[in-house]
């Protein structure tokens, strides 16, 4: 890259006297004894010089961003290096263009040329660098700083004592810091009306991307703490580059966070860098949702319906512990009747056993005694075949022999039976004649007769 | 000195009655007295939670600050 030579001075002298065209009617007279060229007007000078400077090289620059500022219509910041500085201004239009943030110590490298700005009567002039292209000089390097303050909080143990304070549940009053017409704000109340949540809400405005923004931040935190009703705060803040998130990972935010009463919970919107807010906070969070969502761990609605239920279950557990002891009470005190009752059935019940079993086992020797009666019945039988026979032959041969002497037999055959009044035979005649009347029975019948002789 | 509190305090200590009550371990006496704790307890959360439901409160921290002066000045 070739060196432009600086200004030293407008130009040739015959240039001058064109532009000014002869001498001014108001020219002062020049300074008596001076070598100098001149008087000229200011004004022409001043063209020359724009144009001369206008005539360097347009060139690349690299250097550190300081003092930024938003004009009407241009953006002006300073560019530093160890050795120099420059005056830089940028076409509003160019820079919004671009969609980075500028910060305070930046690295950057700028396209453009020397400009200067010849003033008015009513105006002051001013020289700038004006710039048609920027890029972040990367994030690399920004990441090394960062990398490098990291350490040092690391060191100092400030990324503990916010992890270490209790995040409530279910908070009453919740701060948030975030720019005021930001989409984070939106995007905070959405998520605590994802959670059911209406209590409330503390807002601490303040700018979240410029040199301002940190010490902004950290006084708005630092108030939120303040206040004792607020339990928690959220920091947040749409995406970006790294470079726009700069401002938190400001070393006195940092450890101003690290040491609050209350949990921050970040959410800096940066999904592939960390910023040093988010190491010293309490949570870290991708989305300015999601923080309101862990300010809010729990669910409004279902934590209505969850503590209906503990209070039934509370309810149930008394009525039970009750009903269960009137119970054992009442069973306790009808007790002796209710075991005589109980042993009274199970008497009746042995009984109706016991009855049962007698009666089984009768059956049983009822059964037997048949079957032996018929097997005795059976053997008898067979051993008085013999006899039996015999006895039939003898019987047989006596009842021929009575029949023999059957007297109704003598009858028939033409003998008469005398028999005196009382039926009794009348066996002699001394009898007869005693008996003076007897009775003659015949075959055929029975007649009387006295006994004469 | 009695710790603060809070509504995940309440819940928890309202899980660790019903534990117990549910173990059938308790006697009557300390059967009422949870039930009774409980039910404190329960009454706490269901206030807490309303504090959280009755409407959405949005206000700048200067007009919190604001706020809280007038009232200290009130009580002071």
């Amino acid at each position: 890259m070739s060196t432009p030579s600086p200004p030293a001075t407008p130009g040739r002298l015959d240039s001058l006297k064109r532009v000014s065209a002869g001498p001014h009617p108001t020219s002062p007279d020049a300074i008596p004894e001076s070598e100098l060229p001149g008087p000229y007007p200011v004004g022409a000078y001043a063209a020359q010089l724009k144009r001369r400077l206008q005539e360097f090289a347009r060139v690349q620059l690299a250097g550190e961003v300081w003092g930024f500022r938003a004009g009407r219509a241009r953006v002006y910041f300073e560019l530093r290096d160890a050795r120099g500085a420059l005056p830089c201004s940028m076409w509003q239009s160019d820079f919004d263009a671009l969609g980075v943030t500028l910060a305070d110590g930046l690295r950057v490298v700028v396209g453009g040329g020397c400009d200067y700005y010849p003033g008015s009567s009513t105006s002051s002039p001013s020289f700038s660098f004006a710039v048609s292209e920027l890029r972040v000089a990367g994030e690399g390097d920004l990441l090394v700083q960062l990398e490098r303050l990291r350490r040092r909080l690391a060191a100092d143990g400030l990324f503990e004592p916010q992890k270490l304070l209790s995040r409530p549940l279910l908070p009453r009053t919740i701060g948030v810091v975030t720019g005021e017409r930001g989409k984070a704000r939106d995007d905070v109340l959405a998520g605590l009306g994802r959670r059911g949540w209406a209590g409330r809400l503390v807002w601490a405005f303040a700018p979240v991307q410029d040199r301002h923004a940190a010490p902004r931040i950290a006084a708005a935190l630092r108030e939120l703490a303040a206040v004792p009703e607020v339990e928690v705060v959220i920091v947040a803040r749409g995406g970006g580059s790294l470079a726009d998130l700069f401002a938190f990972c400001d070393e006195a935010l940092c450890r101003t966070v690290a040491l609050l009463r209350v949990p921050v919970i970040a959410s800096v919107g940066h999904h592939t860098d960390r910023t040093l807010i988010d190491d010293v906070a309490a949570v870290s969070c991708s989305t300015p949702t999601h923080a309101a969502e862990t300010a809010v761990a729990i669910d409004c609605r279902a934590a209505r319906s969850d503590v209906a239920a503990l209070a039934r279950r509370l309810d149930g557990q008394a009525r039970r512990a009750i009903v269960d002891r009137a119970r054992t009470l009442t069973l306790l005190s009808r007790a002796p009747g209710h075991q005589v009752a109980r042993h009274r059935r199970r008497l009746h019940q042995l009984l109706r056993e016991l009855r049962a079993s007698a009666n089984r086992a009768a059956d049983e020797r009822r059964t037997l005694a048949s079957t032996h009666l018929l097997v005795l019945g059976r053997v008898a039988a067979r051993a008085a075949g013999p006899e039996r026979a015999r006895r039939r032959g003898e019987l047989e041969r006596l009842a021929l022999a009575l029949a023999a002497h059957d007297p109704d037999r003598t009858l028939a055959r033409g003998y008469a039976l005398v028999e005196d009044a009382a039926g009794e035979p009348v066996g002699s005649a001394a009898a007869a004649r005693e008996a003076e009347t007897v009775g003659l029975r015949f075959r055929d019948g029975r007649v009387t007769a006295r006994v004469v002789e | 000195m009695t710790e603060e509190r809070t509504y995940e305090s309440a819940v928890s200590r309202i899980e660790e009655v019903i534990r117990r009550l549910d173990s059938g371990d308790a006697g009557l006496r300390e059967t009422l007295d949870l039930v009774k704790e409980g039910r404190d307890l329960v009454e706490y959360c269901a206030a807490e939670l309303d504090a959280v439901s009755s409407g959405l409160e949005e206000l700048r921290l200067e007009e919190l600050v604001t706020r809280l002066d007038r009232a200290g000045a009130e009580t002071g």
